[in-house]
């Protein structure tokens, strides 16, 4: 069973995503700040998350980094409002899979995060 | 025959819904259980309760078009109905121009079931758009609304997979996004032929199947709401064109002005001798209408302060019929001279009269030659007779040709020219005007600046 991190300040995203990605077969956790997210990154060590930008304390940006360093083998998407051709080169440079804008349409999100975690 | 036993009813979910419509324009208040309703009396069958059914629509629709704002609509029908129907969840998509998508602008429901506000939206060919696009489409129920059950019913038809498999294909890809967000009912919500939003609806918490009056209330709320939202968006553009309008007026004007003013200069150019004469009149103009606020008469004008500036611009305009060798005449004129050059006030409102827009300013222009005591040129107007801004640019007029220099005669200074305008305050001059220039130039702003024909003109 794919391990899957949802991060996101918005506790109905969360919620939501959790409860899209667990219909779908996945073992979900959810941290609703950065610094949330890097501990059960440590902890749980799952094989892909999906990650915010724009969140209170720690940034999206900066947690990205964090996680690659932890464990260049978990996979990241990003999933953020932020339309920002800066940041979305930012993300890929520091090793970010893809980057999705919210509202999403929710098909991409899952063969999104299918494809990454076969490829 | 009645299905209404439950709490809370059907009908005491329009009462509620009216009552909060009255009460509320625009806005939700939390919600507040009204007794009176929930212990209202069951609903007796036939025509009572189809009347009943009835008004709630009319007084909903009327009340619905008064919506400024389409987003506090549908937040209240969103709340309504997930408050009162006890359902796991209830959204609505939104068509966004800017994005060319459906987004989901509001949802309420159960934790993990509830779709967050801004996190999804549909693009247009996804099979949920495109099925109510389809209007003739026959997944679709008569009401117009999508039904999960049907669509599980087609796909359980054995002759749709063996005779139409594109058909099938179709429902499979409806019955997939119906899934994604959860819905057991899909509400369209039409303007004309346009597609504007779907009410988005999951499973009652009881797990029962919603009744056809329930339905019929959601089309019926869908339709107002589209009219809503029509509306909302119709004043939207409206305001952006009565914007866009206004811009273009304004951008008109200044054109307009500056017409003015080249024409006026025009004017000035072929006078040597009253070299920048338009330009003072017309500011002196403008320094006495300062001290006519509150007059009864100013109010009479649509815009006095422009139809001055302008009459005042152009108020020698007819010396364009005047021959050359009398504006230009090194010396005294003689009095037939002097009869030629008093036509250039008739000549300057016959020019500006075929202007429809400048039919004020035709007026201003004939009689600026005009006296008080009635003894001026064209018509020999006394008094009221004689427009308020023709009064104005005569006191203007006067002082500026009194201190200029003429071929004829040498200027005089300020304090004479002022000394002159009070002699003739109430026989060449409305003693009013006058009045008003005194104070001006007590003020300081009447500032005389003496071109000798040597300085550019600034216009």
């Amino acid at each position: 069973m794919h391990k899957l991190l949802v991060v996101d300040d918005e506790n109905d995203i969360c919620d939501f995503v959790r409860t899209f990605f667990k219909d779908r077969g996945f073992n979900v956790f959810t941290a609703l700040s950065a610094e949330e997210a890097l501990s059960i990154a440590k902890k749980e060590r799952p094989d892909m998350v999906l990650l915010d930008i724009k969140m209170k304390g720690m940034d999206g940006l900066a947690a990205l980094k964090h996680i690659k360093e932890l464990d260049r083998g978990i996979k990241i998407i990003m999933v953020t409002a932020l339309e920002d051709q800066d940041k979305m080169r930012e993300a890929y440079k520091l090793g970010a899979c893809d980057y999705i804008t919210k509202p999403l349409i929710l098909d991409y999100l899952e063969q999104t995060v299918l494809k990454n975690l076969k490829g | 025959m009645s299905t209404h036993k439950k709490a809370p009813s059907w009908r005491s979910l329009q009462g509620w819904f009216v009552e909060k419509l009255m009460d509320h324009q625009g806005g939700i208040s939390p919600l507040t259980p009204n007794q009176n309703l929930l212990n209202a009396s069951l609903p007796r069958e036939g025509a009572l309760q189809k009347q009943d059914y009835q008004s709630f629509l009319e007084a909903a629709s009327r009340t619905m078009i008064r919506f400024k704002k389409p987003e506090h609509l549908i937040k209240m029908i969103v709340k309504t109905i997930d408050d009162q129907l006890k359902i796991m969840h209830t959204a609505v998509l939104l068509y966004k121009e800017e994005k060319k998508s459906y987004i989901l602008i509001d949802s309420k429901g159960t934790t993990g079931l509830k779709i967050p506000v801004g996190f999804v939206r549909l693009s247009a060919d996804n099979p949920l758009i495109e099925v109510f696009s389809d209007k003739n489409s026959f997944f679709i129920s008569e009401t117009g609304i999508l039904n999960y059950d049907d669509i599980i019913c087609g796909l359980r038809n054995r002759s749709i997979l063996e005779l139409q498999p594109e058909l099938y294909d179709n429902l499979l890809g409806i019955k997939k996004q119906m899934d994604l967000l959860k819905a057991v009912l899909c509400v369209p919500c039409y303007f004309k032929k346009d597609l504007l939003g779907i009410l988005v609806l999951g499973e009652k918490i009881s797990g029962e199947a919603f009744s056809r009056e329930e339905m019929g209330f959601f089309v019926t709320l869908a339709n107002d709401a589209a009219m809503a939202i029509a509306n909302a968006q119709l004043i939207e553009n409206l305001q952006q064109k009565i914007g866009e309008v206004k811009e273009l007026y304004v951008r008109e004007h200044r054109i307009f002005i500056h017409t003015s003013i080249a024409l006026a200069a025009a004017i000035d150019a072929r006078d040597q001798y009253t070299h920048g004469h338009t330009e003072r009149v017309t500011n002196y103009c403008l320094s006495i209408a300062k001290e006519l606020d509150g007059v009864p008469e100013v109010a009479h004008y649509k815009n006095f302060r422009e139809t001055l500036q302008i009459s005042a611009l152009l108020h020698d305009v007819g010396k364009i019929g005047i021959p050359d060798y009398i504006l230009s005449k090194n010396g005294k004129l003689t009095p037939e001279e002097y009869e030629e050059i008093k036509k250039h006030s008739i000549i300057g409102a016959t020019i500006l009269h075929p202007i429809k827009e400048l039919s004020d300013v035709a007026n201003e222009v004939r009689h600026h030659q005009e006296c008080f005591d009635g003894s001026g040129y064209p018509d020999g107007l006394a008094g009221n007779d004689i427009p308020l801004v023709a009064r104005i640019i005569a006191v203007a007029d006067a002082f500026d040709a009194m201190t200029t220099n003429r071929p004829y005669r040498k200027k005089k200074t300020v304090e004479e020219a002022v000394h002159e305008l009070k002699a003739k305050s109430g026989t060449q001059f409305d003693p009013i005007m006058v009045s008003a220039f005194l104070l001006a130039y007590q003020k300081g702003n009447i500032i005389t600046n003496n071109y000798n024909g040597k300085n550019s003109n600034p216009l």
